[in-house]
């Protein structure tokens, strides 16, 4: 079985606001591009080396026009599981991690519209204990199995070969979502429906709507006598840059320590 | 033609395809799926009513046979309850103002709409009947049987022929499917419109003390005199918190003295009359469309073998000075589509007699009742005198009746209208021509 996980979303996303709750106009609503990227590969993992896809989704009733589009792109079976929109990523991961155990690989856009952070593949992975290769900017289907590559800090890449099961997540330039043929449209696709468990009572209940905006980045006052010291201290001009990094061994939570004391010292967490 | 075997259920896809889930598209839709034919409404924007491009008034009584209390639930801005007509010079401007407070209550008159609420609306109508909607698809072309008749589409999509026993066109005002269906003679520009519209949002407590409006009571005024050099007219209608400003403007002349529409709106919202009224305003859309206003003048052959076209398709849209109106015409001749070709296939007939039953219907009703009456109508108001001269000479005349110009004692209304008359150059003639052009149109 390979799954696409696709979320039902506005696709006219209000920047000025933090947390979306309210379900989207249905005129509008619809998947990211990232998430229909997710679907192409699942049909073409199909197409490949056989099998079913299965499309998921997880919210109410009106989210199943996008399991019907799936279904008219090719996705050979579709199911809702039944929750209130809005519900935090844990809880998504979670209720999908009940219904996809069986798959083989799963795909998943690496974001939403509705400024979506990208935890879900990384909850529904760690739900499952299986491999995770997330925000990945190209797919390759090979005779051993898929190499994807990932996208990391600094423009830099990483090549992965995946080993199954193991949960993808894909950039919505990674592949086109094939156009669903007139006969596939008009039919009836036979929609499943799944209940959450309960589910609705971690729905997201925010105490305040405020524009989103990025955390700021603390950094300490950059040393120098003048103004162009300052300057050369901040941005490292005229000096040959070096990269600033160590490779330790520790135990996890020791690790972990160190990790959180570097992100101290560089200023990214108070 | 009888063929049968060509309306067979079990060898079409559909019973019918209606082309373009517009206001005539889904009314279509609505009747076919009441009568219980299999009915495939497709759209090619991502939902009904998307393109977005309309900024008017919407008359829906004709729904009353559709939707029974339809103002409970239509989605509209505003009821308007305000009608005026402004004659506009470059410093002048004369105004009869209408209004009527019983159009703001049920069973109402007009209303302002946003399309993208008003059509999704209709098509959902058409859906919960029965009818399928597909969008996001563009119908391409017209399938032909073997006898020559239409017996289906194809689309833009894989696999995305689909046969049904007659086609409804509702694919608007630049019908590729009538044209190629051959039920337009030679394409003139002359009988086309391009409307530009601004989408202006306003504070709502703004808008209604500018307007003189209250609660979901809104404003409709109609403008002469304000094109420019270009024959045409202007219009603003008030939404709940934005306001549609924009122009009709006729093709020929405008490529004629090459201006850009959108200066010619911003020059009509720096008229001193209108300032005042967009003044602060933010620009939230610009948008244009073409407007088939010849009347029935130009109006194509409105059926074919296995073909009807309804709505902007058709032509039928209503631009006769004081009466502007489209979605009304849109909404009825869908309405009559549908209904001739229930008629058509329970006759088993699809043929153009078969389905003369929606020429007789259009020819019965408002439809084209209203373009055979007014059918000098588009001519006169697009004229140049109307458009030219005649604003000024009534602007003129009014300024010279309400100046007071002591010690000099008041001229008499016969005098100041001769001396007008002849200072801006209409002969008696064309005065007296054109009067009674006027009576034969609208009275």
């Amino acid at each position: 079985m390979i799954a696409v996980c696709l979320k039902w979303v506005d696709r006219r996303p209000d920047p000025a606001r933090a947390i979306v709750v309210a379900e989207p106009d249905e005129r509008f609503a619809g998947v990211s591009a990232a998430d229909q990227a997710a679907l192409e590969w699942a049909l073409r993992q199909r197409d490949r080396v056989g099998g079913e896809v299965v499309a998921l989704t997880v919210g109410p009733s009106a989210a199943e026009a996008i399991l019907r589009d799936a279904s008219a792109a090719g996705a050979d079976r579709a199911i809702r599981i039944d929750l209130a929109f809005g519900a935090p990523s844990r809880t998504v991961a979670t209720a999908l991690a009940g219904v996809v155990g069986e798959a083989s690989t799963i795909w998943c856009g690496d974001y939403s519209f509705d400024r979506g952070t990208g935890s879900v593949p990384a909850f529904l992975a760690h739900d499952l204990g299986v491999a995770q290769a997330l925000g990945l900017v190209a797919v390759e289907f090979t005779d051993a199995g898929i190499v994807a590559l990932r996208r990391l800090d600094g423009g830099r890449r990483e090549r992965l070969s995946i080993t199954r099961p193991a949960v993808l997540s894909v950039e919505g330039s990674t592949a086109l979502l094939r156009r669903a043929s007139l006969r596939n449209l008009l039919a009836s696709p036979i929609i499943e429906r799944v209940g959450a468990g309960g589910g609705h009572a971690d729905a997201l209940h925010p105490v305040e709507a405020r524009p989103y905006r990025p955390r700021p980045r603390v950094l300490p006052a950059p040393a120098g006598a003048t103004a162009l010291d300052r300057v050369r201290s901040l941005t490292a001009a005229g000096s040959a840059t070096a990269a600033h990094g160590e490779t330790v061994t520790l135990e996890p939570a020791a690790a972990a320590d160190r990790i959180l004391a570097a992100l101290v010292e560089w200023g990214y967490i108070p | 033609m009888r063929d049968a075997g060509a309306l067979d259920p079990a060898t079409l896809d559909a019973d019918v395809i209606v082309v373009g889930a517009g206001p005539a598209g889904s009314c279509a839709a609505i009747v076919l799926a009441r009568a219980g034919k299999r009915v495939v409404l497709i759209e090619r924007g991502p939902f009904p009513g998307s393109k977005n491009m309309y900024g008017g008034v919407v008359y829906p009584r004709i729904l009353d046979q559709l939707i029974p209390n339809w103002w409970l639930e239509a989605p509209v801005q505003r009821w308007v309850t305000r009608r005026s007509t402004m004659i506009m010079t470059d410093d002048k401007a004369l105004t009869v103002d209408f209004r009527c407070e019983a159009w703001g209550k049920p069973p109402h008159n007009g209303a302002t709409a946003f399309r993208p609420d008003f059509d999704a609306w209709l098509a959902d109508k058409a859906v919960v009947a029965g009818a399928r909607l597909i969008c996001s698809t563009t119908v391409t072309g017209l399938l032909h049987n073997e006898a020559g008749a239409v017996s289906g589409v194809t689309t833009d999509r894989p696999d995305g022929d689909l046969t049904a026993a007659v086609v409804i066109a509702c694919d608007g005002v630049n019908s590729f499917l009538a044209k190629q269906e051959g039920l337009y003679g030679e394409f003139d520009a002359a009988n086309y419109t391009l409307g530009v519209k601004e989408t202006l949002a306003l504070p709502k407590e703004t808008i209604d003390e500018r307007f003189g409006v209250r609660g979901t009571d809104g404003v409709d005024i109609e403008i002469v005199g304000c094109t420019g050099g270009v024959n045409g007219g202007g219009f603003i209608y008030t939404n709940l918190d934005t306001i549609a400003v924009g122009l009709v403007l006729k093709l020929p002349k405008l490529a004629a003295q090459k201006q850009r529409p959108e200066e010619l709106i911003a020059t009509m919202k720096r008229h001193p009359a209108i300032a005042p009224l967009v003044e602060g305003a933010e620009l939230k859309e610009y948008s244009a469309h073409l407007i088939p206003e010849a009347g029935i003048s130009m109006l194509p052959t409105l059926s074919g073998n296995g073909m009807l076209l309804a709505g902007d398709a058709a032509a039928l849209c209503l631009a006769a000075g004081i009466w502007l109106e489209g979605v009304n015409f849109a909404m009825a001749s869908g309405m009559y589509a549908g209904e001739a070709v229930v008629e058509a296939l329970r006759a088993q007939d699809v043929t153009v007699s078969g389905l003369a039953g929606y020429q007789r219907r259009l020819e019965a009703t408002f439809v084209l009742k209203d373009h055979r009456k007014l059918k000098r109508a588009p001519e006169l108001v697009l004229s140049d005198r109307v458009q030219h001269l005649y604003p000024e000479f009534v602007t003129s005349v009014a300024e010279r009746m309400f100046r007071v110009d002591n010690p000099a004692p008041k001229p008499g209304v016969r005098r100041i209208i001769a001396q007008e008359r002849k200072r801006v150059g209409i002969r008696r003639r064309d005065l007296a021509a054109d009067g009674v052009a006027g009576l034969r149109s609208f009275g």
